[in-house]
């Protein structure tokens, strides 16, 4: 399948300071990829680099079969979005103003401002000046900005990191269902519930390298204790091995009413990041 | 490099209705008005005095007010937008460029309403006087471009500004300090002298170099824009 973006042995290093190291990866069309990692992995510095608006110091990054960095006509323009975090709106404007510029920039009817503003839920606040939203409203606007050209390629830097659990419950569906109509999706977080949630692929980054790049259930399979947890009636939790001898354990247990539930002992992408990098993801 | 009017227009049309929102704009507009209408109830309003206020026009619109707007898009994280968009270097710097135009052009004429100001060239005052604003105007963009906030951008406004609008004012002390006669190239400077030979008769002929002069000072500040907009487009 063909490749949107291909990294390949990307390095960043500003003053003294390497922020990125020896980076290998590529992002198929149609996918949806995440890069996770903790504050200061250099999640942020990918994105500027992929979109041009920072150099590398080494490697090669290239989207759409050309050089990042070249990417600056206005008919590429119009085939990617972007969202980090200067990614600034026009305070004194009205969202419905602010979107409207956009509109004009990528020469977009202006009736896309109701599909994106209701895919964010923010319909009603069309009117209302920027100055006067609050920050998670601020997120889903410049994330409304960042879809008003339907482009075939979303560069998101952690996208609902000011959001509530509902609302970034909502933002994912809206970026499902963009990401089944065709749009590839290259994204950074640090909350693993979002990476398992919308990636076909993660990548752990740490410290300025990855450390491993898989799809989610195959990490957890491939991480996963081969033992089951029962929690029984007395209250207590007990850990049994897989195969013959656990599966007798079980059934005995089982047959005698003893259990109230049984879990498979699949971590999550957070253990398995702990257990990779030995870092927690904050 | 493509241009499209259709972009240029989009953000004229967005800074139009951000200004008229913006206090700080408009007051800082104001002042060459407060001061044109103090100086029309004199009885006599000299050249120089005409010119100060026209240049206080050029100083508080076009250098203050325009780096006031660009340095207001980076403090803002708003230009990065723009950058990523299909927007070009000139449809951006243009739009705004046109607005702070209109914004100055009408302070000047307004104020040189008041005043009565009435030279013997239209065509050629007027003329001076469009070209100049638009080297002020580049003027403001490149300090907006240096600068990472209003604040900073108006601190860094205020020398520029007093050089090059009221030079004017030390040209005495040229005699006195030879090495203040690069004074006599300010496209202020050359705006006074052609207005005032204008109004003992000259025409175009008799004025190139100063329109010569005051081109080269646009010329100049606009490579320098260009330049300092390509070194920011990557890694500010
Ligand atoms: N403009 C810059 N100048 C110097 N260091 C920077 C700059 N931008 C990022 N860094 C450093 O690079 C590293 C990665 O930063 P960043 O990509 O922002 O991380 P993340 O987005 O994963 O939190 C950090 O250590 C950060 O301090
Ligand atoms: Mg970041």
């Amino acid at each position: 399948m063909e490749n949107i973006i291909e990294v390949t042995s990307l390095a960043k290093i500003f003053g003294n300071q390497t922020a990125l190291e020896d980076v290998h990866f590529s992002v198929k069309k149609g996918e949806t990829f995440g890069f996770l990692g903790p504050s200061g992995s250099g999640k942020t510095t990918t994105i500027k680099i992929l979109t041009g608006q920072l150099s590398h110091t080494s490697g090669k990054a290239s989207v759409f079969g050309k050089p990042a960095a070249t990417l600056n006509k206005p008919q590429d323009r119009k085939r990617f979005g972007v969202i980090t975090d200067n990614s600034g709106l026009y305070q004194r404007l009205s969202i419905e103003d602010n979107l409207k510029l956009y509109c004009n920039l990528y020469d977009v009817p202006s009736i896309r401002i109701s599909e994106v503003l209701e895919m964010v839920s923010l319909s009603k606040e069309r009117k209302k000046n920027v100055a006067k939203l609050s920050k998670g409203m601020i997120q889903r606007v410049t994330l409304a900005r960042a879809l008003l050209h339907e482009p075939e390629l979303l560069f998101l830097d952690e996208p609902t990191s000011a959001l509530d659990p509902a609302n970034s419950k909502h933002i994912h569906e809206g970026l499902r269902e963009l990401n089944r109509k065709g749009t590839t999706i290259f994204l950074t977080t640090h909350d693993m519930g979002e990476a398992e949630s919308l990636c076909d692929r993660v990548a752990f980054l740490n410290k300025g390298r990855i450390q491993l790049l898989d799809e989610p259930k195959t990490l957890r399979r491939q991480f996963a204790e081969n033992t089951v947890l029962l929690e029984l009636q007395d209250g207590s939790n007990i850990t049994l091995p897989g195969g013959q001898e656990g599966a007798k354990e079980v059934y005995e247990r089982m047959a005698s009413g003893q259990v109230v539930s049984i879990h498979s002992n699949e971590p999550t992408l957070g253990d398995i990041f702990v257990e990779v990098t030995g870092r927690e993801l904050v | 490099m493509t241009f499209s009017m259709k972009r240029m227009y989009a953000i004229f049309q967005k800074d139009v209705r951000d200004l008229s929102k913006n206090m700080y704009i408009t007051t800082t507009m104001l002042m060459p008005l407060a001061l044109a209408i103090f100086y029309s109830t004199m009885d006599e309003v000299t050249m120089d005095m005409h010119y100060l206020i026209i240049n206080l026009c050029f100083a508080a619109v076009g250098v203050f007010v325009q780096s006031a707007i660009i340095a207001e898009e980076k403090e803002k994280n708003t230009l990065r937008g723009l950058m990523l968009s299909p927007a070009t270097l000139p449809e951006i710097l243009g739009g705004k460029s046109l607005v702070t135009l209109v914004l100055t052009m009408a302070t000047v004429l307004i104020c040189a309403l008041l005043m009565g100001y009435e030279p013997a060239n239209y065509m050629i005052v007027g003329g001076a006087i469009l070209i100049s604003c638009f080297f002020y105007i580049a003027l403001g963009t490149l300090v907006g471009l240096l600068t990472k906030s209003v604040v900073e951008a108006s601190v860094l406004a205020l020398p520029v500004m007093f050089i090059f609008s009221f030079g004017s004012l030390f040209l005495t002390l040229i005699e006195e300090y030879p090495i203040l006669s690069f004074i006599e190239y300010l496209p202020s400077v050359q705006l006074v002298e052609l207005a005032i030979e204008v109004e003992t008769g000259a025409v175009f002929a008799d004025l190139w170099s100063n329109f010569a002069i005051i081109l080269a000072w646009i010329v100049l500040a606009s490579l320098l824009t260009a330049v300092v907009y390509k070194k920011k487009e990557m890694d500010a």
